[in-house]
């Protein structure tokens, strides 16, 4: 238990209680001489009795005053969860429907209905610290790993506005891997959720780095890839051998990528927001790993409770008031 | 006949109001009463010109973005409970936000992180398209319930076509915001970086254009030099001018904020950008509960110290 009160400099109405030290509060009346009254225990002890019920009932008064209460604290738990960067595709063809199309009511596009099932899934995991990152032609930082879910979610409704340029994978994957790197411990486990409708060629520079920081960092990638209508695949072999390249496919080549970074890594090929809906309840389960979090406790205002301690010592002064004795 | 005695006696009154006080806390310890909350999105410019260092930091030259991020995150921190903070950024000719309002008290270590990694390498594409941009962002949040503060320097990049300028007839009036001008107001070179992030030396004069080119050319009386209507409408001659270097186009900014029908504020303190922005215009009242207890604290208190009060007659206390 540890206190501590909101506004320090109100304490220095502690120094009222040097009053009743030097009064009792009793009235007084003129006596010949004080000398020839004999000394009496009891009456001392009444004498400071009443002091003592006076200094108490300053201090809890200025204690309430001051704020006091029980600090913030944490406590430890193990629970269910997971860190989880949300790696968003924010290109163009994302504000398409499956169909690659322009929404017209009767079928949603790419980007709402990843906005709806990821408010979902986030919904549904309280204990995970989730970030949120983007990319398009360049990485865009939205919201950094947080308990706070109100803010998460902002983030991801954010993602819903008209969507930007091309799409630059290795940026936005070196950008969801900067999340951990941050961190300066590893509780629980790292994961990367990537939502996108394409994929690109990655440099050879970010391959480099990808390979090390995602190796480094001990990281999980899933990749939900919403394909639409008519693009290739990411099992998909070309007819044409010539066309097995990393330009012409790069969806297959990203996933082969993947698949040779030595990761824990799952590719869900959704081509409708049902089977979106499905990669993300499996992901669900599968990162429902213990894990160790700290919860805090917000700080307990212990004002009503000093009050109440006043009013009880103010209440026996008036009474002790009322019982006095005129000679 | 204590009792009646000690009625007689001023402490008797103190104490008992003491104690009346008292039982007001637990009476009526909150009222209701009207609390200003805002809710703004902030939507900062991080084109290349943002980067010039025209602004001093502890006496430090710093970025027009650095200087932006210092000053919204002290804004922030000035906002009353319960109001909204959203950010976003502009390039080209739109922009895009990071996240929705939020209540600023509970998500303030959030906010601050996003602001401080707002970064011009996060652009999607060039250009500085600001009227556009303006106009854009107005009609994405026109609905949002929130105010917009549009941050940038003014500087359109490459240069308008005066015959093709952004139409706000639609949008004046539709919802309230403030532009506000970053930068100073003599010309400061644009550092210039190459894909590693590194700085290489500033723009030159040869870097970019300095008129504009695009669509039809401005039509005038006086034939332009060179004149040839398809393959020189704007003349032939070199056009060289200051748009490699940036400083803040005030005036530009004055025009686009009247044409809007918002106010505009020159970034210099942040205390300043803060007493623009609480302001009764963009202020909602919500109703919040105020401490009555202080009050009738503070009240039992004092009478305490009237009923302890040394008496200043020689008399002795026991």
């Amino acid at each position: 238990m540890n206190l501590a009160v909101d506004y320090p400099w109100v304490l220095l109405a502690l120094l009222l209680n040097l009053l009743p030290l030097f009064n009792n509060g009793v009235s007084q009346s003129h006596y010949p001489s004080v000398q020839i009254l004999p000394a009496d225990i009891l009456s001392s002890f009444i004498s400071v009795l009443i002091k003592m019920i006076a200094i108490a009932a300053i201090t809890f008064l200025v204690l309430a005053l001051a704020g006091l209460n029980r600090g913030q604290q944490s406590r430890e738990h193990i629970g269910y969860g997971a860190h989880i960067v949300l790696l968003l595709d924010i290109s163009k063809s994302m504000d398409y429907t499956y169909a690659g199309k322009a929404p017209d009511g009767s079928e949603e596009s790419k980007s709402s209905a990843a906005k709806r099932l990821l408010t979902e899934f986030v919904k549904k995991r309280p204990h995970d610290r989730i970030g949120v990152a983007g990319y398009s032609t360049s990485p865009l930082f939205f919201m950094p790993l947080t308990e706070n879910k109100q803010a998460v979610l902002a983030a991801i409704s954010a993602t819903d506005l008209p969507a930007l340029a091309y799409t630059n994978i290795s940026k936005g994957l070196l950008m969801g891997l900067s999340f951990f790197q941050q961190q300066s411990a590893q509780t629980g486990s790292r994961i990367i959720l990537m939502v996108s409708d394409g994929a690109a060629v990655i440099d050879p520079d970010s391959e480099a780095k990808i390979r090390r920081w995602s190796k480094q960092l001990n990281v999980r990638l899933y990749w939900i890839f919403m394909r639409s209508e008519n693009s290739p695949g990411l099992y998909e072999k070309p007819e044409d051998p010539r066309d097995d390249n990393a330009g012409a496919m790069p969806e297959r080549y990203l996933h082969l990528f993947f698949s040779s970074l030595g990761i824990p890594y799952k590719a869900y090929q959704a081509e409708n927001p049902r089977a979106v809906q499905e990669a993300i309840n499996d992901i669900n389960k599968l990162e429902n790993m213990p894990l160790y979090y700290v919860e805090k406790i917000p700080k307990q205002d212990l004002s009503t409770q000093c009050y109440l301690l006043a009013s009880l010592f103010i209440s026996l002064l008036l009474a002790f008031k009322l019982v006095e004795a005129k000679p | 006949m204590n009792i009646l005695n000690n009625l007689k006696d001023y402490r008797f009154y103190c104490l008992s109001l003491a104690l009346l006080s008292m039982l007001m806390i637990f009476i009526k310890p909150h009222s209701i009463k009207l609390n200003p909350t805002y809710n703004f999105t902030f939507i900062v410019d991080i084109t290349r010109s943002m980067n010039a260092k025209d602004y001093q930091l502890k006496n430090e030259a710093v970025s027009r973005l650095q200087f932006i991020k210092q000053a919204l995150n002290k804004v922030v921190l000035k906002l009353p409970c319960e109001s909204k903070v959203g950010l976003g950024i502009f390039t080209e000719r739109k922009s895009t936000l990071l996240f929705e309002p939020i209540e600023v008290c509970s998500s303030y270590a959030e906010i601050e992180n996003v602001i401080d990694m707002i970064d011009w390498r996060m652009v999607w594409a060039a250009d500085s398209r600001i009227s556009k941009g303006l106009a854009s962002t107005m009609t994405q949040l026109q609905n949002s319930g929130s105010h917009i503060i549009f941050l940038t320097d003014g500087q359109e990049a490459p240069p308008v076509n005066p015959r093709y300028k952004t139409d706000f007839s639609d949008l004046k009036g539709k919802l309230k915001g403030l532009l506000v001008g970053v930068g100073g107001l003599h010309n400061v070179p644009i550092p210039k970086y190459n894909n590693q992030g590194q700085q290489q030396g500033f723009y030159k004069q040869g870097d970019v254009p300095h008129r504009s080119t695009f669509g039809m050319a401005p039509t005038s009386s006086v034939p332009v030099e060179g004149y040839n209507a398809r393959n020189a409408p704007f003349g032939s001659a070199k056009v060289s001018g200051d748009q490699h270097l940036t400083h803040l186009y005030e005036p530009y900014l004055q025009q686009l904020s009247h044409e809007v029908g918002w106010s505009y504020h020159r970034l210099e303190m942040s205390e300043h950008l803060n007493s623009v922005l609480q302001t009764p215009e963009f202020a909602k009242q919500q109703k919040g509960l105020s401490d009555n207890r202080t009050y009738f604290a503070v009240f039992s208190l004092i009478l305490l110290a009237v009923i302890y009060f040394p008496s200043l007659r020689k008399v002795n206390y026991f």
